[in-house]
């Protein structure tokens, strides 16, 4: 920025250009792609419509032939057993992880506790729990207590928590304190004023973040496959190894289909809620 | 009656639904946990992993954080966590470059009653695919190296950025849009001197925040991929390394924290 001082004395200071936040774009742009140039053999981006073709389609060559017949056959018995237990990993994780959130985000919200050496501690704990992501989360569960259904529903749980808590405990920051601190002055206890003015207000969010959080369990569970957890992310590890493409494109229309019914499940709880 | 009594009398009486939703949350409870597998065996070990996962990270090869020593410094954890890093930034602004037409697009302000539908359909599209078949489809086409995860960051941020755009559009003053009609701008002008200065703060406070879910996937969609932990993370996968999980968590968690602290600084400038 370069300042101007007049002969009157006032200083002028000329604003930043911003075209050169744009020409910085472009050039990281150009500096990323451009190894393109140089290396085409690297870019084969004319396969992905044979491979989305594959995906869409029953296996047809050498190593396996399958028919539509079989295709749907698939998609309707072996995927949906993989799709309960990612469901119920989903399920699990979520009840737990949300049940544990909920006592904590009270103890980590500024305006029920004006204390700062009761919320620092336990904003400072969700903090560390939010950074790790679920896959890795699962990892540690899987160490714990082994492969199975039960690593991926302690992973989940984790990783709900830490997402829930954090939210919750922001709901709470936002919502009207007015009810409990009257409660208070009737000398209820701060459980009791929690429950009575404080849960029937956040009670709706909870519910709506609980679908939320549901949602972005099933996302992820497609990863645990690949850290060791039995889920519907086992189709396409086996599938990829395997070339079955075709079996990749089934996960990729359940998967979907699902997901559009939680949110709309997601939307119809919600107006109902409200 | 008194007041009171008729008051009290007259609360919604919320038992009901407040049975069957904990009802139909404990039997939800119970149903996933069905099938896995807990015995004494199993839970007898629990704190014997538990002892063996403390002492591992009570040791921690520094080395291989670091990338000193034997490891060169393109194999150390840290050099994973800086192209994570890149990744995720590079991912974050390729997806907000193609959020801004999209978002222009299915703005009802901008793009019309058709177009804000053609737009919102697209960008449903997007946000519903899930980010690892995302991942697995560009496979084929970048190959096993980080431009596969950048890619699908970048189209997957594409769906929650486009909406938050639009929304961020339709939200705001629409008195500047009157002001360029009436002196005769045409529809470029409008938008770069009635919408862009409205809403740049909103736009960049919303990338940010995608900044940091990005970091998040960027950091475990290398296990499909490859770039940044990936190829480490599905190694430490195994119950034998968890020396090495402990060296990854080591950095993944001041990674995130300290992208999170700068974000929100920013995102609180910005506002």
């Amino acid at each position: 920025m370069t300042r101007f001082t007049l002969t009157s004395g006032k200083v002028i200071v000329k604003p930043f250009n911003k075209i050169w936040i744009v020409l910085f774009v472009i050039l990281i742009i150009v500096v990323v792609l451009g190894q393109y140039i140089y290396f085409p053999e690297y870019l084969t981006l004319a396969e992905i419509w044979p491979f989305l073709k594959k995906m869409f389609s029953p296996r047809n060559d050498i190593f396996g032939h399958r028919t539509w017949g079989d295709y749907f056959n698939y998609i309707f018995t072996i995927i949906p057993y993989y799709l309960l237990k990612t469901i119920k990993m989903s399920i699990g994780g979520t009840v737990i992880g949300s049940a544990i959130a909920l006592p904590f985000s009270v103890l980590a919200a500024k305006n029920v506790f004006k204390n700062k050496w009761i919320t620092s501690p336990f904003r400072f704990i969700m903090n560390i729990i939010r950074t790790i992501p679920a896959a890795v989360m699962v990892i540690v569960a899987v160490f714990i207590v082994g492969t199975g259904n039960l690593a991926g529903i302690i992973g989940f749980s984790l990783f709900s928590f830490g997402i829930m808590a954090k939210m919750l405990y922001e709901v709470i920051e936002t919502s009207d304190m007015n009810s409990f601190e009257a409660l208070e002055s009737t000398g209820a206890n701060k459980t009791q004023a929690f429950r009575y003015a404080l849960l029937p207000q956040i009670f709706p969010i909870f519910i709506s973040y609980l679908i939320y959080v549901f949602e972005i369990n099933i996302r992820a569970s497609a990863l645990l496959a690949f850290v060791g957890v039995e889920s519907i992310g086992s189709i396409i590890q086996v599938g990829l190894d395997g070339g079955d493409f075709d079996y990749i494109g089934g996960v990729v229309i359940v998967l979907t289909f699902v997901i559009i019914i939680i949110q709309l499940f997601s939307n119809w709880i919600r107006g109902k809620l409200q | 009656m008194t007041n009171v009594q008729q008051t009290y009398l007259k609360i919604p009486k919320r038992w009901k639904i407040n049975l069957i939703f904990s009802i139909a949350m404990l039997v939800a409870l119970i149903y996933s946990f069905a099938g896995s597998e807990i015995n004494i065996l199993r839970l007898s070990s629990v704190f014997y992993s538990f002892k063996y996962m403390i002492l591992a990270y009570t040791k921690i090869n520094w080395d291989l954080v670091l990338g000193m020593g034997i490891y060169p410094f393109s194999d150390g954890v840290v050099y994973m966590a800086l192209e994570t890093l890149a990744m995720a930034f590079f991912g974050t602004l390729l997806g907000g470059i193609l959020a801004i037409p999209l978002g222009f697009l299915s703005s009802e302000t901008v793009g019309g009653k058709t177009g804000s539908r053609i737009g919102s359909a697209v960008l449903v599209l997007i946000r519903v695919f899930p980010e690892i078949i995302l991942a697995v489809v560009l496979l084929k086409g970048f190959g096993i190296n980080s431009m596969t995860c950048v890619m699908a960051i970048g189209i997957h941020s594409v769906g929650m950025l486009g909406k938050l755009f639009a929304e961020a559009i339709d939200n705001m003053d629409k008195l500047p849009l009157e002001a360029l009609d009436a002196v005769g701008a045409n529809r470029w002008q409008k938008i770069r001197f009635g919408i862009l200065p409205q809403i740049a703060a909103d736009f960049s406070s919303v990338t940010l925040y995608r900044l940091d879910i990005n970091v998040r996937s960027a950091s475990v969609l290398g296990i499909v991929a490859a770039g940044g932990f990936g190829a480490m993370l599905s190694y430490a996968s195994a119950p034998e390394n968890q020396s090495v999980l402990a060296a990854l968590m080591v950095v993944i968690v001041p990674m995130i924290l300290i992208m999170d602290a700068i974000s929100g600084y920013l995102r609180g400038k910005l506002i």
